[in-house]
C-alpha cells in the first residue's frame, strides 16, 4: 500500500464511520447494493445522447454518488447510487464537438422531474379526466398482450396504429419491426415543425430526401431564407460551432451573413444584413438573385444542372424574375437584389439555406426548389463551405415516415402513443383529439401526462434517456456518417421499463409470438446501423416537371384578417414538448427576455397606432378561433405580421406548464403545402384587438426594449 | 506565479443562444424563482444575455451581450461590504463568502453591472429536482447575495489536478460552465498573468472594450466588438 492509496483508504473508512454515527436513521439502511465504483465526492463521466431534438448531440454526463429515493420491486427506499449531475457536450462527437445548447443542458430535468410517471398506470376515470390507478408491470403486460391477442384473433392486426416522434436509431427500429411482424402499419412519426418540404425538395433537386449539413465553418457568404439555424432548426449546436468559426475563426477572413425573413429570429438578429420580405415570396427573391447573377454573366443557367431544370424558366435566364419584377412581389429593392447577387456569386464559397416560415407556405416547395437551384448555380452542393448530405445508415426505424393530418389514429382499434403529443401540436381543425378519442384502446409509453397521453387507457412509462440504452444516427450535422450508442448512465429512479424491452417482451408473450430478431433492447442498440458509411456521389434524381411560381395562398380574407400570423419554434420549448422543464420556463427568450410567459410580437409602430403597449392583453382571431396573449411590441417584425412562440398554452403538462399562456397552433387554419401535404403553418391570417390594459401576465427578465427603468420593475 | 483569471467575450461570435445561461444554472445550483417571484424581478441569473435593438423596421439590428460578473480589479462591491463577505481573492476574483453575508445588499446596489442577486427566500427544488444539485457548490439561502464566481470550484479542481500530475496548468484547461458550453466559442477563459494565454491575446485585441470602463472599475472581462 503506497501513501496515496492509504490516504484514499482511510478517507473512505472515515466517511462510512461518520455516516454510520449520525444523520437520518433512514439513511443507515443500504437496501440495495450500491455501485462500488463510485467514491463519494468524486465525479465520473459517462457518455450518452441528448434526446430532446433530432440533432442527436453526444453527451458526457457527470455522475456522482448521492442518496436517492427509488422504487425497487414496488417498494420505496433510499439508496446510494450514481446520480447524473450535469450534462455536457462530448468533445469527441463530430456533431456538437464538446458543446451543448441550452435545451440540452436542461435535459437533466427530464429524469428528475417531480411529475415524471414512475409506475404503470391504468385509466380509472372516464377518458381524458386524468384519473389513473397504479398497477404492477405484470398486470400491465397481461392487459397489453390481451388487447393485442384479441386483435390478432379477430384477424384485425392492421388496426394497431403506432404514433411516435421522429427518432433515428434502435428505439425506432424496434417499434418498426414490432409493427411489421405484428402486421400493423408502419409507425408514423409526428412533428409539428416538420421538414417534409425540405426533404422533398432535396430529393427532387439532389436525389437525397434529407436535411442538409451546413458547412458554415468554411463559408464566406451565407444567405438564409427564414432558417433559424442558430436557434432551433436542424442541428443548432453544429451550426453554431460552424458559425463561430465562419465569423472569427479564420484570421483576416470574416464570412458575411444575410437573413431573409419577416420576423426577426434569433438567427436573424445576428445577420449583417436583415432583409424583410413579404410572406411566401422567399423563393422569388432567390430567383431574382439568380436572374441577376446570370445577367451579370458570372454563372450561366446550365451551371445549376438538374436543380435548375426544376424551376420554370430557369434555362432561359428567368426572364419573368428580373430584379424589377421581384421587387414588386417581395418588397426588396432591385438595387439590393443586384448587390446581393454580386456578393453571392462573387464570394466563394457562398451558401443559401431555406427553412422555417419560407417552406411553411402553400408555395413552400417552390421556395425550397428555388433556393436549391441558387445553391447549385454557384456550385455549393457537396463542396466545402456549402451544403453536404451526411451518408445515411440503412435501418433507421421511423426516421422518414411522417404523419400527415387526418392520418393520426383514424380507424385504429389499438393505438400506441410514444412521446408524440399531436393533441397539443396540431390545429383544432384537424380534429386530432376527436380522432384519438374514437380509438377504443390507447397505450402510452411517455414519461409524462400530456394532452395526448391523458387519454390513454394504459400508460407504460419508459426509462429516461439517462437510465436506458440509447442509440442515434443523426440525419445531419457532420460531413461524415455518425452513429453512436451508449449504455445507461444511472440506474432507474422509478419503476419504469425501457419501451424497447416492453415491446420485445410483449412480442414473446403474445398467443402467436412475433419472433423478433432481438432478445433485449440492448441487443437492438448494439446492432450497428447498416449501409454505406462512406461518401459516395449523389444519386441522379428522378426527372420532374419544372415548378412554376404560384402566389402564396393564405387562409382568411385580407380585408377582414389584416395580419399574417407566424407561430415560430420557441428557443426554449421547440414545439412545446419541453415546456415542462422549469429550467427552460425560466430561460429568458433571446429576443424579448420573457420568462414563464406567452406573448405576441407586434411591430412597434403598428402597436402605437392601435394603442397597444407592452403587456396589454390582445385577442388574436383567425377563421378557426381566438386566443388571448400579452403584446410585445418589437421593431424586428413587419407591420402586417404578428408572431408568437409555440410552446405554452398546455392544458395538461405537469405543474410547470399547465394553464400557462396560450397555444398559437390552436387557431391555425388547416392549410397545406399541396405537394407534400404538410401543414403550411405560416399561411394563416388573423385580426387582432386590444382586450385589456396590461394584465397579460407578461414576465420579462430585463424589462422593456427601450424605456429604462421599465415600468413596474425593480431590480 | 499567481493566477489572474479573466475572460474574453467575442461579440462577433455570440449568437444569443443562451447555452451559457442554462449551463451556469445547472453547474452552480442557481435556483429557479418560479413565475410569481420572477414577476417581482427576483429571477436569478449569474450570466444573462442582454439584447440591444437599434433602428426601426425595416432597418433593424440587434446586438447580444452576455453579461456576468466582470471580476473588477477596483470592484465597487467590495469596499461597501460591512462584513467582508465580498472581498478580493488572491487570484483577482470578486469573491463572496455566503456565510458572512448579512444581506445588506450594499454590494448589489454598488455594482454597476447588476450581476449580484439577493435571495428573497429560501430556494426550493421540487423533489427529486434537488438530486442533480452540484455538491461542489453551496446552495444559497434566504438573505444572502450571490454572484458569478467564474466557477471557482472548477478552478480549484483544475489546479488540484495539475498539482497531482506534477505539472503547470495548461491554458484552456480550466473552463467555467458557460465557456465550456458556448457553441460558437464566443467565451474564452484563462490566466491574464500569462501573456501567451488565449484570453490575454484576445484582451489585447484592437476590437476589445471593457464594459462601462469609464467608471474605473477595471473589469477583467473584455468584450470584442461585433464587426459589420
Amino acid at each position: 500500500m503506497n501513501r496515496r492509496s492509504f490516504i484514499k483508504f482511510s478517507a473512505l473508512t472515515g466517511t462510512s464511520a461518520t455516516l454510520a454515527s449520525c444523520g437520518n436513521p433512514e439513511y443507515h439502511l443500504i437496501r440495495f447494493i450500491p455501485e462500488d465504483r463510485l467514491v463519494a465526492g468524486i465525479a465520473v463521466w459517462k457518455p450518452s445522447i441528448c434526446p430532446l431534438c433530432s440533432a442527436g448531440c453526444g453527451l458526457t454526463v457527470r455522475v456522482m454518488e448521492g442518496d436517492a429515493e427509488v422504487i425497487r420491486d414496488g417498494k420505496l427506499g433510499v439508496t446510494k447510487m450514481g446520480l447524473a449531475k450535469k450534462l455536457e457536450g462530448d468533445p469527441q462527437n463530430p456533431i456538437n464537438q464538446g458543446k451543448l445548447c441550452t435545451r440540452g443542458q436542461a435535459a437533466m430535468e427530464v429524469t428528475y422531474h417531480p411529475d415524471r410517471l414512475g409506475h404503470p398506470l391504468k385509466r380509472a376515470g372516464s377518458r381524458g379526466d386524468g384519473k389513473f390507478e397504479e398497477i404492477t408491470w405484470d398486470q400491465a403486460m397481461a392487459e397489453l398482450t390481451g388487447k393485442l391477442d384479441a386483435l390478432a384473433a379477430a384477424g384485425n392486426q392492421k388496426s394497431l396504429a403506432i404514433l411516435t416522434r421522429p427518432q433515428r436509431g434502435a428505439r425506432g427500429a424496434v417499434l418498426a419491426e414490432f409493427a411489421n411482424r405484428f402486421g400493423a402499419a408502419a409507425p408514423l412519426a409526428f412533428e409539428f415543425f416538420g421538414n417534409d418540404v425540405i426533404r422533398r425538395a432535396n430529393e427532387m433537386s439532389f436525389g437525397k430526401a434529407q436535411l442538409p449539413t451546413l458547412d458554415l465553418a468554411e463559408s464566406q457568404f451565407v444567405i438564409s431564407f427564414g432558417a433559424d439555424f442558430l436557434g432551433t432548426w436542424n442541428s443548432p449546436v453544429a451550426q453554431n460551432v460552424g458559425y463561430g468559426q465562419m465569423r472569427q475563426g479564420r484570421p483576416g477572413m470574416r464570412g458575411k451573413f444575410v437573413q431573409v425573413e419577416y420576423r426577426m429570429s434569433q438567427s436573424g438578429a445576428n445577420a449583417d444584413e436583415w432583409v424583410p420580405v413579404k410572406p411566401g415570396t422567399e423563393g422569388v427573391l432567390a430567383l431574382g438573385i439568380a436572374n441577376a447573377i446570370m445577367k451579370q454573366g458570372t454563372r450561366k443557367a446550365s451551371d445549376a444542372g438538374h436543380a435548375g431544370t426544376l424551376v420554370d424558366g430557369w434555362m432561359t435566364g428567368l426572364a419573368d424574375h428580373t430584379p424589377q419584377e421581384v421587387e414588386k412581389k417581395t418588397g426588396v429593392t432591385a438595387a439590393r437584389i443586384e448587390r446581393l447577387a454580386k456578393e453571392f456569386s462573387g464570394q466563394k464559397p457562398a451558401v443559401a439555406i431555406i427553412a422555417g416560415a419560407a417552406v411553411a407556405q402553400t408555395n413552400g416547395l417552390f421556395n425550397a426548389l428555388a433556393v436549391n437551384a441558387l445553391n447549385a448555380l454557384v456550385g455549393s452542393v457537396e463542396t466545402a463551405g456549402g451544403i453536404y448530405f451526411t451518408p445515411q445508415p440503412a435501418n433507421l426505424g421511423t426516421g422518414t415516415n411522417f404523419a400527415k393530418n387526418g392520418e393520426i389514429g383514424a380507424g385504429a382499434q389499438v393505438l400506441f402513443v410514444d412521446g408524440a403529443n399531436p393533441v397539443f401540436a396540431s390545429p383544432k381543425a384537424w380534429k386530432v383529439k376527436e380522432a384519438i378519442s374514437a380509438v377504443p384502446y390507447i397505450v402510452s409509453f411517455g414519461n409524462f401526462i400530456d394532452e395526448t397521453s391523458v387519454m390513454a387507457d394504459l400508460i407504460l412509462p419508459d426509462h429516461s434517456f439517462l437510465e436506458s440504452w440509447v442509440q442515434s444516427a443523426p440525419e445531419s450535422g457532420a460531413k461524415t456518417a455518425v452513429s453512436m450508442m451508449a449504455p445507461p448512465v444511472m440506474r432507474p429512479l422509478h419503476d419504469t421499463r425501457a419501451t424497447g424491452d416492453v415491446l420485445l417482451e410483449v412480442s414473446k408473450k403474445l398467443a402467436k409470438p412475433l419472433n423478433m430478431p432481438w432478445q433485449k433492447f440492448e441487443d437492438a442498440v448494439k446492432e450497428q446501423p447498416g449501409g454505406n458509411a462512406g461518401r459516395s456521389p449523389l444519386p441522379k434524381p428522378a426527372p420532374a416537371q419544372a415548378a412554376k411560381y404560384a402566389e402564396p395562398q393564405f387562409d382568411g380574407d385580407a380585408g377582414q384578417y389584416g395580419f399574417h400570423f407566424l407561430p415560430y419554434p420557441s428557443i426554449a420549448f421547440l414545439d412545446g414538448s419541453l415546456a415542462h422543464l422549469p429550467l427552460l420556463q425560466e430561460l429568458p427568450d433571446p429576443m424579448s427576455s420573457a420568462i414563464w410567459s406567452s406573448w405576441v410580437e407586434i411591430n412597434m409602430q403598428t402597436a402605437d397606432k392601435m394603442g397597444i403597449r407592452q403587456g396589454d392583453l390582445v385577442e388574436i382571431t383567425s377563421s378557426q378561433g381566438s386566443i388571448r396573449v400579452p403584446a410585445f411590441p418589437s421593431p424586428g417584425i413587419a407591420p402586417d405580421v404578428i408572431a408568437m412562440p409555440v410552446g405554452q398554452g398546455h392544458e395538461n403538462y405537469t405543474r410547470y406548464a399547465s394553464g400557462r399562456g396560450a397555444n398559437p397552433i390552436e387557431i391555425l387554419a388547416p392549410v397545406k403545402e399541396p405537394e407534400t401535404g404538410s401543414l403550411a403553418w405560416a399561411a394563416t391570417r388573423v385580426k387582432i384587438a386590444k382586450a385589456a390594459d396590461a394584465d397579460g401576465r407578461l414576465v420579462l427578465f430585463a424589462g422593456s426594449l427601450r424605456d429604462y427603468p421599465p415600468e413596474g420593475m425593480h431590480r | 506565479m499567481t493566477h489572474r483569471w479573466g475572460m474574453a467575450v467575442d461579440l462577433d461570435r455570440c449568437t444569443g443562444c443562451e447555452a451559457c445561461v442554462t449551463a451556469c444554472r445547472t453547474e452552480n445550483n442557481v435556483r429557479i424563482a418560479g413565475p410569481e417571484e420572477s414577476a417581482k424581478g427576483r429571477s436569478i441569473a449569474w450570466i444573462r444575455v442582454e439584447r440591444y435593438y437599434e433602428g426601426d423596421f425595416p432597418d433593424v439590428r440587434v446586438k447580444f451581450r452576455p453579461v456576468m460578473c466582470q471580476q473588477c480589479d477596483a470592484a465597487p462591491c467590495e469596499p461597501v461590504c460591512p462584513t467582508y463577505a465580498s472581498h478580493h481573492s488572491e487570484e483577482g476574483l470578486n469573491a463572496q463568502i455566503y456565510n458572512r453575508c448579512i444581506g445588506t445588499r450594499y454590494c448589489a446596489n454598488a455594482c454597476p453591472y447588476n450581476v449580484r442577486f439577493f435571495n428573497f427566500g429560501n430556494p426550493v427544488w421540487d423533489r427529486p429536482l434537488d438530486l442533480p444539485l452540484n455538491p461542489d457548490v453551496s446552495v444559497r439561502e434566504v438573505g444572502v447575495v450571490e454572484k458569478c464566481t467564474f466557477c471557482t470550484q472548477r478552478i480549484s479542481a483544475g489546479k488540484d489536478q495539475a498539482k497531482a500530475e506534477g505539472r503547470e496548468l495548461r491554458d484552456g484547461e480550466i473552463k467555467p460552465a458557460c465557456v465550456q458550453s458556448c457553441p460558437t466559442s464566443a467565451l474564452v477563459f484563462g490566466d491574464l498573468n500569462d501573456p501567451e494565454s488565449a484570453v490575454s491575446m484576445l484582451s489585447r485585441s484592437s476590437r476589445g472594450t471593457k464594459l462601462m470602463d469609464d467608471l474605473g472599475t477595471q473589469p477583467k472581462v473584455t468584450y470584442l466588438k461585433k464587426e459589420y
